[in-house]
Parts: C-alpha cells; structure tokens; sequence
C-alpha cells in the first residue's frame, strides 16, 4: 500500500487497530511529552496518537509516535504488522537496490491551500516542550530541504534531512546541522560565497519520507528517489516557485526561509536521542518568509528521549540499510546490519567469513562508511548463523567467540558526532571492534567442531506450535 | 509586556503570543539567551529562582560558548 500523506497512513493505522485518538483535554506540558515517553513504553506494537484538544489551541490536531512501534513501521512498509525486524530490514534491504525511481513532477498541492507570509509558529502549531529543560519548543519530526548552492541544478545534491529545530519567534527557528550531514555541507558553501541558504521544512509528510530523510544516504544520492525505491512508485513532488526547491506532494505544513548567513545564537540543550540533553551552542538560524498548510493541518512531532522512543524505530532500520549495502558492495560475504542502538553508536553486523581476520576487516570498513565516521563508536562482528537483531544470540557470540586478547580493536582519536556524551573533546572518541565471529583458518583457536545442532523436525515443529497456539487464544481446544 | 527570563536572569524578556483560543496561557521568549516558555508551565520552568542550576546561563558567558558549525571565510572573488 503507498501512502501519499500523513493523513492516508493514519487512516491505514486507524483501520488496524494502530491509532489511539485522545479527544480529552490536555496540557501541552507535561502532559504531550509525558504521553509520548509512556506510549513508547506500550511495547514492540505500541499505536500512534492523535489529540484533539490541547489547552489553548481549540480544534488543532497533534500526531505522536506515529512510526513509534515496529507494528507501525511494518504497515509503513506494506507488510503485516507482526512483522519482524529482520524481515523489515530485508525489505527495505531489497528495494534500496531499486533506487533511484526519478520523482513524479505536480503543480499544485494541498498544502498550497493556504499561504501567508505573516508567520506566527505560536498559533500555526500546537507546540509543547519535548523534555522539561529543553532551551525551548522544539520541531522535531520536521525535515529539511536544500540545494547544494554550487550545484542547485542537482537534484541528487537537493537534501531532505531531519535537522532539531528551535522556535526562537513567531517566524524564527534555531537549526542543529551536525557537520558530518549534508545540509551543513550546504550551509558551508553558501556562507563562502556569502549567501543566505534558501530552505523549505516540511512538517506531517508521509511516512516514508520521513523513514528515508534519517537514512545517511550518499552525498549525491536523493532521498526522494529513495523514497520512491521504498515505496515502489514515483515519490511526488511539487517545485517552490519561491525557493525552486521540490517540495513533498502530501505534506501537512511547508515553511520557506533561508539560513542566515554568518548568524550564530544560542541553541539548546535539547534532550537527545543518547538520553542526555545536548550542550548548548551558538548554531545557524532560519529566518522564515511563507507559510503554506492544508486545511486543518496535522502537527506531527515525537518523543526524544533515553532509548526506546519513537525516533529509534524511525531512524532504525534506514540506519543500517545503507550501512548494510555500503558493506556489501566490497563485502558480498556481509548478511545483516543490526544499527538500531542509539542511531548506530552501537552496531552488530553478522557476516560470512572467507578466511582468518575476515570479520575485523569489514568491521574496520564499518568505522570508514558514511555513517561510520560519525556514529558506530562499538562495532560487534557476529557469525551469519547468529542474527544480529536477537541480542540474545548476539550475547551468546559474544560469551562464547570471543577472546579479548585477540578480538579487541581499539582506535583512539577517532570522529565521532559531538553529540555522544562521553566523546572528549566533542566530536573525538576512541572506537572498538569486538569480533564474536568463529575464528577461521588460519586463525586456528579454541575447538568449534562439535557445535550443538538445532534438532530435526524444528521448522515443522514452529509451524505446528503456532497453530496449536493461535487456536488455544482464540478458544479452540 | 516584559518579564525576567527564568534561564539567564535577563530583563529583557518579552510576550512573544497568547494562546490562540481562550487566551489559556501565554507564551514569552528571551532575546539574550533565546529561552522560551509558556506561562502555565510549572514554576520550576516559569520561576527564575527556581530553575534548575544546573542549566542557568550567565549572560556574561554567552562568547565563550562554542559556534558550530564554525562560519567560513568567504572565496575570493573571481574577477
């Protein structure tokens, strides 16, 4: 099923049981974040929520956790919602490899249903502080749209990526761009050239596009025509004639502006996805132009917090998909990419071996790929017998495979995203490699010759269980 | 209308909205610090005596708190 909006995936989860409405009164603090930390809190299935009356924004609709649960993220992708996560990572693994599918081009939107360019964020979006000493309210499910300013032609240079944005003012946001992501590439050489940088943000897009705008894409490499791989149709665009930039088709809210040009204010702390509130800093600032909204749009934000929040499932799975086939173009032996923990600080990737050390060197390789160089700070190496995503299997490698006299890789002074709470100075960190792989010829260790096999009849077995099970729930003796 | 910003202290605070509907609560932000709050949010957040310490921000400190990403010098102009 392809989602073109927020709203059609809303009525999907509604449809499946995924969509709490909550039509009581609520208090945009404390009640949003704390709703937003416990429905996390739900489980693996945990719905989305939509509310409908926040104190002092009358009819305004609010959207939390939408992608929050692997239920949610599988209908996202088409699939049954008891989805595994492996078998969503193959899924998205095997239509990564359709990229790029070029845009469907459209002149008008919904969103162009209303236009202003007398901005007020304070009564355009019901906003709510996401954690209690957050430096202010924040848009942080909003993402962000650039053109590289040497290259604007380049739509594979155009960038689509979730950037933490601070409402300072009625028409004026603070902007995160951590330098190892595109947009700060951009922000660069527009302030080189002495440039404002022109940007649209998007808010409540379809769920798609905002799975593929976390992925750490190539440089070159569009998140819309990503988009359109994942979701097996043409993603649609509609082109700015103020800024030229393309602009999601089914988005709730677009603002336009520009980042400018040597401005620095202060920006944070804000509560971050490592479960720590970020420093605080002099960052960018967009000043905005125009706003364009549908009727009655949908505000949609998320919790941020200590892991698990929404934004972990958001961003989970589009982490380690690209990891995954950076790997495994040099690597064809490389089965799976496990880069769900705290945006991939921690990453387990299962892979076949062709010789002794095999594994260390595609976990050297790792710390090398995009992402790497600014997140994987512990790579664990794992059989391809072992899935990464069961960390009971992934203990149990490391219990057993692994020797830290031998399987220990350290590299001090290595980049890591200023974020991480324990790098020092912010941006340096030592990294590791544990390789829980079985050592290899000639790597001659220990005695693996006698593993404990799983029994015959296993398989059918499952099958027949689950039935058996599935009948014992619904009553059935 | 001004106010005393709960973060730094400053005086320089200002109502930057009213709630949309009902008048409910205000919203005041900070042009030192750039610190935001709503009026009905708890007196831990709303109380300059009461905001947590550990995240009061002297004004006097603003410079020395790091710019990132760093602003570039500009290329020479080609002629």
């Amino acid at each position: 099923m392809i989602f073109h909006d927020l709203r059609g995936f809303l009525d999907e989860l509604e449809r499946q049981g995924q969509l709490v409405h909550v039509r009581q009164g609520v208090r945009p603090e404390p009640d949003i974040a704390a709703a937003g930390r416990a429905v996390t809190d739900l489980g693996e299935a945990s719905p989305a929520l939509l509310f409908h009356a926040l104190e002092g924004y009358g009819a305004a609709r609010l959207a939390l956790n939408v992608v929050g649960s692997w239920a949610n993220h599988a209908l996202m992708l088409g699939l049954p919602k008891t989805a595994s996560v492996r078998e969503q990572f193959h899924a998205i693994a095997q239509r990564w490899t359709r990229f790029p599918v070029p845009v469907e081009r459209v002149a008008e939107a919904p969103f162009q249903d209303n236009v202003t360019t007398e901005i007020d964020l304070f009564a355009l979006l019901p906003l709510a502080r996401v954690n209690p000493m957050d430096g202010g309210f924040y848009l942080d499910k909003a993402v962000v749209i650039s053109r590289d300013p040497d290259d604007p032609e380049n739509p594979g240079k155009q960038n689509v990526g979730y950037y933490r944005l601070q409402v300072k003012d009625k028409n004026r946001l603070g902007l995160q761009p951590v330098p190892m992501h595109d947009i700060a590439l951009h922000l660069r050489k527009a302030e080189e050239r002495g440039e404002n940088l022109p940007v649209a943000i998007a808010i409540g897009t379809d769920p798609i596009l905002a799975s593929v705008a976390s992925a750490p894409l190539r440089y070159d490499q569009s998140e819309y025509e990503m988009a359109g791989a994942l979701a097996g149709q043409p993603y649609r665009v509609v082109k700015s004639d103020a800024t030229g930039l393309d602009l999601p088709w089914g988005a709730e809210i677009i603002l336009e502006g520009e980042v400018v040009c040597g401005a620095r204010e202060l920006e944070g702390p804000f509560g971050e996805f490592t479960g720590n509130y970020s420093g605080l800093r002099r960052q960018p600032v967009i000043q905005l132009t125009r706003a364009l909204y549908r009727h009655k749009p949908i505000f949609e934000q998320c919790y941020v917090g200590t892991p698990w929040t929404e934004v972990d499932t958001l961003i989970g799975l589009p982490t380690c998909v690209p990891i995954y086939h950076q790997l495994k173009a040099d690597f064809p032996e490389v089965e799976a990419v496990n880069a769900l923990y705290t945006h991939g600080l921690a990453t387990i990737i299962s892979t076949r071996q062709r010789f002794g050390g095999f594994a260390k060197a595609v976990a050297m390789r790792t710390l090398s790929t995009p992402h790497g160089i600014g997140y994987c700070k512990i790579v664990i190496m794992v059989d391809e017998t072992v899935d990464p995503f069961n960390l009971a299997q992934v203990m149990w490698a490391l219990s057993t495979r692994f020797d830290p006299a031998k399987d220990m890789i350290t590299v001090p002074t290595a980049s890591i995203l200023p974020l991480d709470p324990l790098a020092d100075p912010p941006g340096i960190a030592t990294k590791i490699i544990l390789d829980a792989t079985t050592p290899m010829a000639p790597d001659r260790r220990g005695d693996f010759s006698r593993p404990v096999e799983i029994p015959p009849g296993t398989r059918e077995w499952t099958a027949i269980l689950g039935d058996l099970w599935a009948k014992a729930k619904a009553g059935e003796r | 209308m001004s106010a005393i910003c709960p973060r730094c202290d400053s005086a320089k605070a200002r109502r930057l909205a009213t709630a949309p509907v009902d008048g409910a609560w205000e919203i005041f932000g900070c042009p030192v610090c750039f610190f935001t709050w709503r009026s009905s949010e708890p007196d831990s957040i709303t109380d300059p005596k009461r905001y947590d310490p550990r995240f009061k921000i002297d004004p006097q400190r603003i410079d020395a708190i790091p710019i990132v990403p760093p602003v570039p010098g500009k290329r020479p102009q080609s002629s």
